[in-house]
């Protein structure tokens, strides 16, 4: 009602934690935080932080992710979402496993790079990206439609 | 030719967010106009806020719908602290005009006023016996959205700039929240609930209802306008005190802190440094004061424990009520006014001043550099500071940063006091009067009145603007217009190839 008052946006402003501040992790949160969304995010090396742009206006916090202690500094307890996007699957993987399980957060991303385990995580509920199989997949269908236009013009 | 095009994009974006500040800041002079519905009789003073309100706004409205990109766009500090620059010159100036038509002041003196409004000073040129009621209100409103902030208050109402550079260059790096418009947006809540708090608590403290108005904005936007030329000491009533010395240490509380302090994380705000060292200055000063003048100097026990108490609240949050004169008090009690009005309030509140932040970090850090000559060479000594709920290292890029600040403060300062001495005053008053000038505090020894030196006001008007924007963000903003004026302009007359 009152941020209605003041001229707020339609949408709902989320409160969003993103573990990770690499290339993704600092893009999707300037991304989101000039959106108007509230961003809060997690990265262990302090330099990283500095791949943020300055759109996004949100909290930053330097500690390991997998610990509860750094997770709770975030306050990842009131968090609408929650997105693991470090380069190494295995924190990804646990940090979702403990957003999903420990503080029950709704949305939970968690990107992966080793297709193979795509399925494990499925079998955990947890939604992930895989960069691998993404690429994988656009460098196929590509390959598909020259095939095709190959086969095409042969035929002519 | 093409660092001109990017220039004049980038300039076009910069001046349609001040336009955007602008219009709100030309609302703050056609709000007093509200008080008509109380006081019809002055209805005849309202062109004097009608037009610069009206001019402003307009302009504002204009620059703002004809250059501001339409998907709010990302500015850097740097244009921030041009946006900040501008638009509080602006608001100043067309501030100006109502005290000209219709206050009765020339330029000088409109102009010290304005811009005491504006950084809630609280010095004050004007006869508040014998102006209207509008012009009482206007200085009041004038604090009341100083304090908030142009660029907070831009930001909170309507959709401004993406990214949080324009609050960090108005002096309001903290957040409450992490994202920037949900935190300007808290902010204006938070503050506007506690003035309303603030009205109804001196109502019934037994001030009448315009004067409660005034006082409460006054006292949380830490400005010190009074509608009394004895200011709160015309009452004379403990309870007025009482109720405005909560109101004034709100006002110089951070607003994380206050925040904090409204969700219930007690642990939070007594961890913290800027609390800590608040709540031992203003004890300690108290006392000083006493001892040094008040108990000598006033009839009664309880009154000289009131003046006390009220005196050093009123500096540290460089509010500048006052409930005695200072002319009688002895020097010791002076100095200890002058070092509060130095440190001024906490960092991220409304109050003025070195702020409360810088002294406690300068404080660590030489704790911390004598324990390390102690220790063996090799020796890592971290010093811990918190800061909101975030425990922060000190960092040596901070301390420098800090002691710079310092330094350009206490230099400002002393040039300053010393061109007031150059009009002839004592050391003693210019000291405490351009004390209270760039803290933004407000309080006088009677240097301050209508009939002073014209280049000891501007002098004071400059300290003002410089102590409200904390420096570097003029410094910055200034040099940044020089800077790309230039090139902007001289190569236009060249054809383009």
């Amino acid at each position: 009602m009152v941020s209605n008052l003041f001229g707020g946006s339609a949408k709902q402003s989320q409160y969003i934690v993103i573990v990770g501040c690499g290339r993704l992790g600092s893009l999707l949160a300037g991304d989101l935080s000039s959106q108007g969304h509230s961003i809060v995010v997690i990265e262990q090396n302090e330099s990283c932080l500095g791949n943020l742009s300055s759109e996004f206006s949100g909290f930053s916090v330097v500690g390991d992710a997998a610990e509860l202690a750094t997770l709770r500094q975030a306050k990842v307890d009131k968090a609408d979402c929650l997105l693991a996007v470090t380069s190494e699957d295995n924190i990804n993987l646990m940090v979702a496993q403990i957003a999903r399980t420990v503080f029950e957060i709704p949305i939970v991303l968690a990107r992966v790079f080793d297709p193979d385990r795509e399925a494990i995580y499925q079998e955990l509920e947890i939604d992930t990206i895989s960069p691998t199989q993404l690429s994988a997949d656009l460098f196929l269908q590509r390959l598909g439609e020259r095939f095709e236009n190959q086969s095409q013009q042969s035929a002519k | 030719m093409r660092h001109q095009s990017f220039l004049r994009q980038r300039y076009q974006a910069i001046l349609g967010y001040t336009g955007l500040t602008c219009a709100i800041a030309g609302l703050c002079i056609l709000a007093p106009l509200l008080a008509l519905f109380a006081y019809p009789e002055e209805a005849n003073l309202a062109w004097g806020f009608l037009l610069p309100g009206l001019g402003l706004s307009g302009l504002g409205v204009i620059l703002w719908r004809s250059l501001a990109p339409k998907s709010g766009a990302t500015l850097t500090l740097q244009e921030g602290s041009v946006i900040v620059v501008l638009s509080w010159f602006l608001a100043v100036l067309f501030g100006t005009v109502p005290f000209l038509t219709v206050g009765g002041l020339n330029f000088t003196q409109a102009a010290f006023e304005s811009t005491s409004g504006w950084t809630t000073t609280g010095l004050s040129v004007v006869d508040v016996t014998a102006t209207s009621n509008l012009i009482l209100l206007y200085r009041s409103i004038m604090e009341l959205f100083g304090g908030a902030g142009l660029a907070i208050i831009t930001l909170s109402a309507i959709a401004g700039p993406v990214g949080a550079s324009l609050s960090s260059a108005e002096g309001r790096a903290e957040q409450l929240a992490p994202n920037v418009r949900r935190s300007s947006k808290l902010v204006v809540i938070i503050y506007s609930s506690l003035c309303a708090i603030g009205i109804v608590a001196l109502r019934i403290s037994g001030v009448g209802w315009f004067d409660a108005v005034n006082h409460s904005f006054a006292a949380l936007s830490t400005g010190g306008f009074s509608t009394r030329p004895d200011s709160i000491g015309y009452w004379d009533s403990p309870f007025v005190e009482a109720v405005t010395i909560v109101l004034m240490l709100f006002g110089g509380l951070n607003f994380v802190t206050i925040y904090l302090l409204l969700t219930g994380s007690i642990k939070s705000v007594v961890r913290n440094g800027q609390v800590r060292l608040q709540a031992f200055m203003i004890p300690l000063v108290a006392v000083i004061i006493f001892f040094g003048s008040a108990i000598g100097l006033y009839p009664t026990l309880g009154k000289a424990v009131r003046v006390s108490i009220f005196e050093a609240v009123t500096a540290l949050t460089t509010t500048g009520f006052s409930t005695v004169g200072y002319g009688d008090w002895n020097s010791l009690p002076w100095i200890g006014m002058i070092v509060l009005m130095l440190i001024g309030g906490g960092a991220g509140s409304t109050a003025g001043g070195i702020k409360q932040l810088r002294i406690y970090i300068l404080y660590r850090a030489l704790i911390s550099e004598s324990k390390q000559m102690l220790l063996p060479k090799g020796a890592i000594n971290e010093t811990q500071i918190w800061q909101g709920e975030q425990r922060r290292f000190l960092q040596a890029k901070q301390i420098r940063q800090v002691s710079l600040f310092v330094f350009l403060y206490m230099a400002i300062f002393f040039i300053g006091s010393a061109i007031m001495m150059g009009y002839g005053y004592s050391l003693q008053d210019s000291l405490f009067e351009y004390a209270s000038a760039m803290g933004t505090v407000g309080l006088s020894v009677g240097v301050t009145a209508a009939d002073a030196p014209v280049g000891m006001l501007w002098a004071e008007t400059v300290g003002m603007f410089l102590g409200r924007l904390e420096f570097f963000t003029v410094f910055v903003g200034v040099a940044c217009m020089i800077r790309d004026f230039g090139p902007m302009v001289s190569r236009q007359t060249k054809p383009s190839s």
